[in-house]
């Protein structure tokens, strides 16, 4: 995948695939091109090269079709202000269609421990409150793809340490796939089996955790220590 | 296109209006208001003996407000998800372009009923106006009247998507640059030659010309209902594919997912 803007190639020949039932780990320096790569990925951006395919579907003849299995959730950008909780997860199951919402919605504001909120306006939550009500969001569907963008950023270590655990939880009942991008090294550690790395638009390395940290770090070890391969890679041109 | 999309844009409205009651002044404080500035303008001209002046001045700012109404409620809806920073998260989801303006379409109309219901008691209760008194033509002045609001509404839109938030003062803004032009008190006959044309090509001015008509003779001006629904599907089918071709640019150009 290629996507330019003016004279600035965003991304740059990127190609991946996200496994049946993983949890992807997509890393790199703030303005790497994950982003841009994902909202490609959602048909938000428009790539200028290559093709996006999902389910095996090629996205740009099958978007709603494919959009309905899919979700996608970013610390960025709240659910809508001004509904409470459940009117907004209503109107998003009706968008993805999805059918006996109530019950759907009931299950996830349960699993998120945030049914005593669902009558709560979402800017009358806290943030922790309203990642919460996000990730119920990007769950409602039963996504087949999953893409998390940094969805535990500026949230305290121990509210990041509920979330990831309840990720992983419905994440292996439901069987999906997960696109994970995050600047916390362990979040990813704790969820991912494989790891992409992208620097400057281009993937650098790709691998297990453990892979990486033995490849990248030139190290003998039996522990992962992505927060060092990240400063590795963010700090040389070319990685492994 | 999926009906259950399109419910679900209308589900969103809907709750919207439940907690902020201020989306829904559009529907009665500011046409009432208006009405009401009209009203007693129509009551001295009433008063000095001429109630066929008070007609025109009452009809005339009746079948502005459904126009202006509209107009006003797609860009105003719009900017409302701008602010909510909902776009991203409602066009990454199935939802598309088409029945996200189907949705927008459906609640204005909704709206738009209410304010005439509103605004057609007033007008009776306060001033003695009686809306229908145009007639089953009525109902085609408001085919006009929607139809222009939709597509200058669909226009505004496009800006608004093309250059971003700082251009959604044009919500408010706009209408009133056509109003001269729409000759919603005066005949189109007493502008200069020049804006006379430009009057002309504005589907709403016909549909002026044409409520005059009917207050003076009592009957319905074909020709004119006509050249504005001709003009109005011109607009509509302009309107709709720029905003197909802005739609399609903000995404080339990641314009779309900044807006803020």
């Amino acid at each position: 995948m290629v996507k330019r803007f003016g004279d600035y190639t965003a991304v740059n020949g990127v190609s991946f695939d996200v496994k049946e039932g993983e949890i992807l780990g997509f890393l790199g320096p703030n303005g790497a091109g994950k982003t841009t790569t994902i909202y490609c990925i959602l048909g938000l951006i428009e790539k200028d090269g290559g093709s996006v395919k999902v389910f095996g579907k090629d996205f740009a003849k099958y978007r709603s079709e494919i959009l309905e299995q899919v979700n996608y959730s970013s610390a960025e950008f709240t659910l809508i202000w001004n509904l409470s909780v459940w009117e907004n997860l209503t109107v998003f199951a009706k968008l993805y269609g999805v059918s006996n919402y109530k019950t759907r919605v009931k299950e996830l504001l349960d699993i998120f421990e945030i049914a005593d909120l669902k009558n709560k306006l979402i800017r009358n939550l806290s943030f922790g409150q309203r990642t919460r009500a996000s990730l119920c969001k990007a769950f409602i569907n039963k996504p087949k793809l999953l893409l998390l963008d940094e969805p535990m950023a500026s949230l305290d270590p121990d509210v990041v340490d509920k979330g990831i655990a309840l990720i992983k939880r419905i994440q292996k009942e439901e069987k999906m796939s997960v696109l994970y991008t995050s600047h916390n090294m362990w979040e990813i550690e704790e969820l991912a089996t494989d790891v992409v790395f992208m620097n400057h638009g281009k993937i650098v390395a790709q691998g297990s955790p453990l892979e990486l940290t033995k490849r990248v770090l030139k190290l003998e070890t039996k522990e992962p220590s992505l927060r060092e391969v990240f400063i590795e890679i963010a700090r040389t041109k070319n990685a492994a | 296109m999926r009906l259950n999309r399109v419910y679900a844009v209308i589900l969103r409205q809907y709750f919207l209006s439940i907690h902020q009651m201020d989306r829904l002044f559009g529907v009665f404080f500011f046409p009432t208001m208006s009405l009401v500035l009209w009203g007693f303008i129509s009551k001295y001209v009433q008063q000095i003996q001429s109630n066929y002046l008070a007609a025109l001045l009452l009809g005339g700012i009746m079948l502005w407000i459904v126009f202006e109404s509209i107009d006003t409620d797609i860009g105003l809806s719009f900017m409302w998800d701008v602010w909510e920073g909902n776009i991203v998260n409602s066009f990454a989801s199935p939802l598309t372009l088409l029945e996200y303006m189907f949705g927008t379409l459906l609640v204005g109309l909704v709206k738009i009923i209410m304010t005439v219901v509103i605004i057609g008691f007033t007008a009776a209760i306060f001033y003695n106006f009686n809306i229908t008194v145009l007639g089953f033509g009525l109902a085609l002045f408001w085919i006009n009247l929607v139809l222009f609001g939709w597509a200058f509404g669909i226009f505004k839109l496009s800006l608004i998507l093309r250059f971003g938030s700082r251009l959604g003062p044009l919500t408010w803004s706009l209408p009133f640059l056509l109003m001269p032009f729409a000759a919603v008190y005066y005949p189109v006959s007493v502008l200069p030659g020049i804006f006379q044309k430009i009057a002309w090509f504005i589907p709403i001015s016909h549909v002026f010309e044409g409520m005059r008509y009917t207050l003076a003779t009592g009957k319905f001006d074909f020709a004119k209902f006509y050249t504005a629904m001709g003009l109005n599907i011109i607009f509509l089918f302009l309107s709709v594919m720029l905003l197909v071709w802005v739609f399609g640019a903000v995404r080339k150009n990641g314009q779309l997912v900044k807006l803020r």
